[in-house]
């Protein structure tokens, strides 16, 4: 067993900021550097430009090989992030399924309204007036650029669910929690989904999470996972929007570090399959 | 949509956590020469600097989140990347006897001649005029840790100087490196929040 490594100061940290920037240290001391950088802002910034100089210094501007890329493509098809290979094909499928497609089956809005089940989600569940659309369908939300935090607070939202619920052709999916997941659902989470590819996900049943953390929406697209948006920490009712013309074979909502990622290795809170 | 070609590399990783082939092509395009570059210069070996070259590339297809763009730009990363697998890669068992015995070779009869790669490179002219106008005990430490691969203790033992100072001269070569591409017209990206 090796011997503890003493804790080292800011100091001395400092002073070795360079050559753990030009990978100089040995991986005793880069695990110490990195466990204080984790703290200090000001000794990340100072490895950031020590890094973009010694970029620099690298940088030859030399084509890139062209055979190399042939490598590099042939690998992409089967390099899928591991935590969500075979989400989709799960959900798709029915083997090893995430969810139990019964719970899930889109129903039209108006269904729903004839037999009497949304009267008691009206005041949660979300939509989409002609006001709010146009806000909404400017909004591409691209995961980790959109501001949709903004949004859940717009004074129309409340008036604007009505106008979408009755479109007949909106659809419901109720996403289910995922055995084992944490936290948690305190009660049902739904996403309606318009035509036109405008959505609201009405999260408000989510566990909120510490402040550092947020909730963030995908969608099995074409047996790919995409991000929809980050919900935040204690979400509400959040718009989205996808393409018009593309197919959403199911929604997933995990639960991640407050930037959100652009890959989940998160096991999903709740999810739910789109059933035409 | 805006095309590949004119995206910015923020958006162009964006994109490729969507799994755009084509963003990570686009990447590749424009970081690729410079990525291979690197990974060439210091294990002075083509097949492990493919196989390094095209590990930066997967590694970005696989967690695109790992690159943060208020932390510097998308180049600086991947070559920061490249680096550190390529020094690794040095350090590792198997290329360390080799490796020992032609730096062996090198130092006795060039003198460790790292000034002479520095100058191979075809890197633009300020850089270069930066890079010189470094006193030269600031200067070889960061050439034999950054371009040798080597540990700042292992520079120590090759410049005879004690590893404190070493340690302190690579520090304050880069803080004056930065100082003086910036009087160069060079704005080196990075770490500004």
């Amino acid at each position: 067993m090796s011997a503890p490594i003493p804790e080292r100061s800011h100091a001395e940290i400092q002073e070795l900021l360079g050559a753990y920037a030009l990978d100089a240290v040995d991986k005793e001391t880069a695990a110490l550097v990195e466990q204080h950088l984790a703290g200090c802002v000001r000794c990340s910034v100072e490895v950031s430009q020590h890094h973009e100089v010694a970029g620099l210094l690298a940088n030859s501007g030399g084509a890139s090989p062209a055979s190399l890329w042939d490598g590099i493509a042939s690998q992409l098809d089967s390099s899928t992030p591991p935590s969500w290979e075979g989400l989709a094909e799960r959900l798709e499928t029915g083997g090893d399924r995430v969810v139990d497609p019964t719970d899930a089956v889109v129903v039209p809005i108006t269904a729903r309204t004839r037999r009497g089940r949304w009267a008691r989600r009206a005041g949660a569940v979300v939509g989409a007036a002609a006001a709010v659309l146009a806000l909404v369908l400017g909004l591409q939300v691209h995961h980790l650029n959109n501001q949709v935090t903004a949004l859940q607070s717009h004074p129309s939202l409340s008036a604007a669910e009505q106008a979408a619920l009755r479109e007949p052709s909106t659809m419901v999916v109720p996403l289910r929690a995922t055995a084992g997941a944490a936290p948690s659902p305190t009660r049902a989470v739904t996403v309606v989904l318009t035509r036109s590819g405008t959505g609201f996900v009405e999260a408000g049943g989510l566990s909120a999470l510490p402040r550092d953390r947020t909730y963030q929406l995908w969608g099995v697209i074409g047996g790919q996972t995409i991000s929809l948006g980050l919900l935040g920490p204690s979400p509400g009712v959040v718009p989205f929007s996808v393409a018009g013309d593309v197919a959403v074979n199911a929604f997933a909502i995990t639960a991640e570090h407050g930037g959100g990622v652009v890959h989940s290795s998160n096991q999903p809170v709740v999810s739910g399959q789109v059933t035409a | 949509m805006v095309e590949v070609e004119h995206a910015s590399d923020a958006n162009l990783v964006v994109a490729v956590g969507r799994w755009h082939q084509q963003a990570l092509a686009e990447i590749y395009r424009r970081h690729g020469g410079a990525v291979h570059a690197l990974a060439r210069r210091i294990l002075r070996s083509d097949p492990p600097a493919e196989e390094i070259t095209q590990e930066v590339f997967l590694d970005l297809w696989k967690n695109p989140e790992k690159f943060d763009a208020q932390r510097g730009t998308l180049r600086s990363f991947l070559l920061a990347r490249t680096h550190g697998k390529s020094v690794d890669f040095v350090r590792s068992e198997v290329s360390r006897r080799k490796r020992e015995e032609r730096t062996s070779r090198e130092t006795a009869t060039a003198g460790y001649d790292i000034d002479h790669e520095v100058w191979d490179m075809a890197v633009a002219g300020q850089v270069q005029e930066a890079l010189v106008a470094l006193p030269d005990e600031l200067r070889h430490p960061i050439e034999l840790a950054y371009f040798g691969g080597h540990t700042y203790k292992e520079v120590a033992v090759m410049l005879e100087q004690p590893e404190g100072t070493v340690k302190s001269r690579i520090r304050s070569g880069l803080v004056k490196l930065r100082a003086n591409l910036t009087e160069r017209g060079v704005e080196p990206a990075g770490g500004e929040r």
